[in-house]
């Protein structure tokens, strides 16, 4: 049983790693609260149940959610930038948006694709991948795909362009003074962040054999959650990327939401865990006195 | 202090895996059968469906705290927590699941697919569209239950039968809802031949409600209840709103009649349950695999009428439905 729990743990925690690390950049990087992430998960999901219905290659999909997903982030980020919508309110504004696209996209609330192939459920892993192996073929799929996902985002931010996304989280008159214009730059974060979102919320839609639009639904807060638990855990170790810690982070709060399960807690009580658990992170680090104090 | 706190919390959290192990080995006997009982939302019909299963369980000699131990989780209309849910059910390896409404049922064949724990769904509208089951009505893997489809025809018939005069029948609904949105179709298609409009309103949230409801009973004769969870866990408040105007509402449900809804042509919850308890009995027992078992749909709708609410509206209910009713009820329960 703990086996099981065990590989399932290590699935969604790498599931929502992807997501976790659109999350990191808007969160950790921009310094930006970016709540349109309950919508743009979602999306990518939509997008996905409605090309494999229609037949299109699974693979292919994981790309045209990440590009439309990037789509979404720059509209979040055109609000914020253009039209000088503050940022929390930006990412609601895209959030409530999506809701009625997504219904739109999908054409109902509810589109299953248990009878199509998907990536993780094909001919080829049937045919040739040996009997043994099948039960771990989904934990390979989703650790290739979070490896490459996270090495990407980490070539990314060592080019130009991603040291001036990373000035600007820290210090925009840097950036200004470098006579680039930080609305851009914030914008490429945007759009990143949320490809990487609705990239997850493809995967997931294909793990899960349907598309639900209530899916969406506390994906900041688990997107969140794993990245202040990541980063906590891996603060005082500089040999780890915050990409790594991240991905950690994720699979560490899929471990302590299915500890809480096992424990015997009801799964309505699920949120009051998360929000406890993420008190409990936030009081440990010193990033509550930091954020505290620039508060004042 | 923050050390203390972060040992406090791994040592929890170790404790936790480790009790977590101990309290399940010790119930996987196969003398007594495990089954999860995952429902998606709480609302009356809903938790008929998880009694009904349990007594149709019983009738078959699963009783639970006997032969049967249950758990039972509730995922409060939240996708991610069905899936979830689902998730823990096989990761405990359950003997049986049984899911209750739509994307319960999906998330449950889902986690369950590549393992042989079979999955009895209930309050399935349409097992088809869900890809619960093929065309042809045989299961689409290790998975069968019962379907919850209206009868819309007999519905409006009833409605004609009650309302001689009414024209427009409004119909609140939300557009999350998949099988919602495919009764609204079939309301549509079928009510033209009855003589009536139906007027939709769509709402994506508990809070659209009230607005939603204040507009649509300005223009319709009467108002109709599909199943929709997120409208009848509201229901209270739009009752209230037309009883204000004296707007007949007709429920979908004998729950729904209970609490203040004129009448219908529903379906018993409750039996539902039972049939999809005998189900899963049969399949507990080994007689047959859920895969070799086609979805049922319960046949006999009955009339339910409340005639408080009759006498409330000043409406007289035809006296054959009253005579063919399989229940009346004289009080509005809170």
């Amino acid at each position: 049983m703990l086996f099981t729990i065990g590989i399932g743990v290590l699935e969604e925690g790498l599931l929502y790693a992807i997501m976790a690390l659109g999350v990191y950049i808007t969160y950790k990087i921009l310094d930006f609260p970016d709540l349109s992430v309950d919508g743009t998960f979602p999306l990518g999901g939509a997008v996905t149940a409605v090309l494999i219905v229609a037949g299109v290659n699974p693979l292919l999909t994981l790309i045209i959610s990440f590009l439309i997903g990037a789509v979404a982030g720059i509209l979040t980020g055109l609000i914020h930038v253009k039209l000088k919508v503050r940022d929390l309110l930006s990412g609601i504004i895209m959030m409530t948006a999506l809701y009625s696209i997504n219904l739109r996209i999908a054409g109902k609330a509810n589109v299953a694709i248990f009878s199509k192939e998907t990536i993780f459920d094909n001919e080829i892993i049937r045919n040739y991948i040996p009997e043994a192996y099948q039960p771990f073929m989904t934990l390979t799929i989703l650790l290739i795909i979070t490896v490459i996902m996270k090495l990407l985002l980490d070539l990314y931010l060592k080019t130009k362009s991603g040291y001036l996304l990373r000035a600007v989280g820290d210090n925009a008159t840097l950036v200004t003074s470098l006579a680039k214009d930080k609305g851009f730059v914030k914008i490429v974060g945007l759009a990143i962040a949320n490809a990487f979102v609705a990239l997850a919320g493809c995967i997931y839609t294909q793990k899960s054999g349907f598309f639900e639009i209530s899916t969406g639904t506390g994906a900041i807060v688990i997107g969140l959650a794993s990245v202040i638990i990541g980063t906590n855990i891996f603060k005082r170790v500089s040999l780890v990327k915050a990409t790594t810690a991240v991905i950690v982070g994720s699979i560490v709060y899929k471990a302590c939401v299915a500890t809480a399960i096992a424990l015997g807690m009801e799964a309505s009580d699920l949120k009051l865990i998360t929000a406890i658990l993420f008190l409990g992170i936030l009081v440990i680090s010193n990033e509550r006195k930091r954020r505290v104090k620039a508060n004042d | 202090m923050k050390k203390i706190i972060s040992v406090a919390i791994m040592l929890a959290l170790t404790a936790g895996l480790l009790v977590g192990c101990g309290t399940t080995t010790g119930t996987s006997g196969k003398s007594k059968v495990t089954i999860g009982i995952g429902q998606f939302a709480e609302h009356g019909s809903l938790d008929n469906c998880k009694n009904g299963f349990l007594e149709g369980l019983k009738q078959e000699g699963y009783v639970e705290g006997e032969n049967l131990e249950v758990k039972f989780e509730n995922a409060q209309a939240d996708g991610a927590i069905a899936g979830q849910i689902a998730n823990n059910f096989v990761a405990n390896k359950v003997d049986l699941i049984c899911a209750i409404a739509t994307p319960m049922a999906q998330s449950a064949f889902g986690a369950a697919k590549n393992t042989d724990i079979p999955v009895i769904f209930t309050a399935v509208t349409d097992p088809v569209l869900a890809e619960l089951a093929k065309a042809d009505g045989t299961p689409n893997g290790n998975v069968t239950g019962t379907s919850d489809k209206l009868p819309v025809e007999r519905q409006l018939e009833m409605i004609r039968a009650i309302l001689p005069e009414a024209k427009t029948i409004g119909i609140m609904y939300s557009t999350s809802e998949v099988n919602s949105v495919s009764a609204i179709e079939e309301y549509k298609a079928a009510a033209p031949a009855y003589g009536f409009e139906i007027v939709e309103s769509g709402i994506s949230t508990t809070a659209d409600i009230p607005l939603a409801a204040d507009n649509l009973l300005e223009k319709v004769d009467c108002i109709n209840n599909l199943t929709d969870n997120t409208v009848v866990s509201s229901l209270p408040l739009i009752l209230d709103k037309a009883a204000e105007k004296n707007i007949p509402v007709f429920g979908s449900e004998v729950e729904q009649v209970k609490i203040g809804c004129l009448a219908t042509v529903g379906l018993d919850y409750y039996d539902l349950g039972i049939q999809t308890g005998k189900m899963a009995a049969q399949v507990l027992k080994g007689e047959k695999k859920a895969s070799e078992i086609n979805f049922e749909v319960i046949e006999e709708a009955s009339f339910y009428g409340n005639t408080k609410v009759a006498e409330n509206l000043g409406i007289t209910l035809p006296e054959d439905l009253v005579k063919g009713a399989k229940e009346m009820f004289q009080t509005i329960s809170e």
